[in-house]
């Protein structure tokens, strides 16, 4: 609980790095914030090519069933996979400076965020003027959706850029296991496809739930089933716990180790 | 009331002789990573009430360094208790969380949210802060641009407007020139007044014996003496005959 009171008072520390992080993002690029709209465009332009073209997949407009997956799917991997560093590429604070250690990884992650809800809205256009079942009051569950996986986002960003200060390898084995996950998550082929006797083994990924989750509202233009919707949310909250129990347990550590 | 307060506290290093990080390190080379402890504190206690300014001082890789960072929770004690009350400002190291890129405007803001502030505290206390470090129109260039002189001006006027309870200063008034100097003396003096409790690291006996009621002299880990400055110091002068 003392946390939470501690991550209040720093919430301007908080802003700043999130600013910080969004206005540099594209900096010094000639498109610069329009990036944050090409890139999920472009991304769905190959996917697309890919896999409606080429590789057929056989389902109906292929290109929004992945894309309503994908952005929240890349969301998710980039909190994985460079989240890690949260801690280490801010060495010079953390070894110089007291301020609550989960400030670096809550603020990586709610800027990641925020990018996906801009992205979002490339998203929301996409499907509203392709989509073939668009239901806004399915929209209205978005929130509680987006919600859940920033809850698993965040639990698994404090594991994993607290242990990477004391094992750097971590940041390459997520590369790999980042992807990995990808493949076993039906956000580029669907979970009709997975075989029965591995249907159990699969909702155990919370990422599966979300991702069916925003494929029923997106592209089925459907309210989400409830199970869909406790199951990764119960998961999520357990990771957040663990996660702030594992990294309040190393951080004691971390300005030594850097 | 006791606004920092140590009791028996022990700080071992472990000192590596040759980290290994990664994983292929480690496999590979497994007795490579063994170390020696250090110990670079060794049962120290005491305490500071509200307002008093304390100073340490002693030999490079005595433990002043390492008490600063345990008081301001940077790092963690292997044995003992510190607790303390209230904001905790610190100059440990000259501009922590600078942004060279960045203006000195922009940085101050961003460094005193990094001690806790409030948008609304930032923007109230901005105009004093740029007063004070007379940066005058540098203020607005990035601080890559700046002198270490023009560095620490900047670094030292944030920590000393964040009206913290506990402000913490390691070896950085050395910096400015003789003008800045005597100004953040008297702003020490000003804010220690207003209740504000100091711990200082100084190798200017002068310094300390200017501000602090109280010296603590540290010899390898350990408190050798500790009281009034002057004597505290001409013992720890005595000690080089």
């Amino acid at each position: 609980m003392q946390i939470f009171k501690e991550l209040y008072l720093y919430r301007e520390m908080i802003a700043s790095l999130i600013r910080k992080d969004l206005r540099g993002r594209y900096k010094g690029s000639v498109l610069g914030f329009l990036w944050t709209f090409i890139n999920p465009l472009l991304q769905l332009g190959v996917y697309t090519l890919v896999f409606s073209v080429i590789l057929r997949a056989g389902i109906e407009k292929y290109h929004l069933f992945l894309f309503v997956a994908l952005i929240p799917w890349m969301f998710f991997s980039t909190c994985l996979s460079a989240g890690c560093s949260a801690i280490i590429n801010d060495k010079n604070l953390v070894t110089k400076v007291y301020f609550p250690r989960e400030v670096l990884p809550v603020a990586f992650v709610t800027g990641n965020f925020i990018n996906m809800l801009y992205s979002f809205i490339v998203v929301l256009a996409v499907s509203a003027l392709f989509g073939d079942h668009v239901d806004l009051v399915a929209w209205l569950y978005l929130p509680i959706v987006m919600a859940i996986e920033y809850v698993l986002a965040l639990g698994c960003t404090l594991i994993a850029s607290a242990v990477t200060v004391f094992f750097r390898d971590l940041q390459y084995i997520l590369g790999i296991l980042t992807m990995a996950w990808q493949f076993l998550t039906p956000v580029m082929y669907s979970v009709d496809m997975v075989p029965d006797e591995l249907m159990t083994l699969f909702l155990l990924n919370p990422m599966t739930s979300i991702v069916i989750a925003y494929r029923d509202i997106l592209y089925h233009g459907q309210i989400p089933a409830m199970q869909t919707l406790t199951v990764p949310l119960v998961i999520a909250l357990v990771v957040l716990v663990v996660g702030e129990l594992v990294f309040r347990r190393l951080q004691r550590y971390f300005a030594e180790e850097l | 009331m006791d606004m920092i307060e140590v009791r028996n506290v022990c700080k071992d290093y472990r000192v590596y002789h040759d980290k290994s990080c990664t994983l292929k390190e480690r496999i590979l080379f497994t007795q490579r990573s063994k170390y020696e402890k250090r110990e670079a504190l060794k049962d120290v206690s005491f305490t500071v009430p509200q307002g008093e300014a304390v100073g340490l001082v002693g030999l490079n890789g005595c433990g002043k360094s390492t008490m600063l960072k345990l008081i301001a929770r940077i790092i963690y004690p292997t044995s003992g208790h510190i607790e303390t009350r209230g904001r905790i400002s610190s100059l440990i190291e000259l501009g922590a969380g600078f942004h060279p890129d960045m203006t000195g405007r922009e940085n101050i803001r961003i460094n005193a949210s990094i001690f806790g502030l409030t948008q609304r505290e930032i923007q109230a206390k901005l105009d004093p802060i740029i007063e004070f470090s007379e940066l005058g129109k540098a203020i607005d260039t990035p601080v890559r641009t700046y002198s270490s002189g023009m560095y620490m001006r900047l670094a030292f006027s944030v920590a000393v407007h964040v009206e913290a309870d506990i402000l913490l200063i390691d070896e950085i008034l050395a910096v400015g020139d003789a003008g800045f100097q005597e100004k953040c003396f008297r702003r020490l003096a000003e804010i220690k007044a207003a209740g504000t409790t100091i711990v200082m690291v100084s190798h200017s006996l002068g310094q300390i014996e200017e501000i602090c009621e109280r010296s603590i002299w540290l010899q390898s880990g350990q408190i050798q003496l500790m009281g009034e400055p002057k004597q505290v110091h001409s013992a720890y002068l005595a000690s080089f005959r």
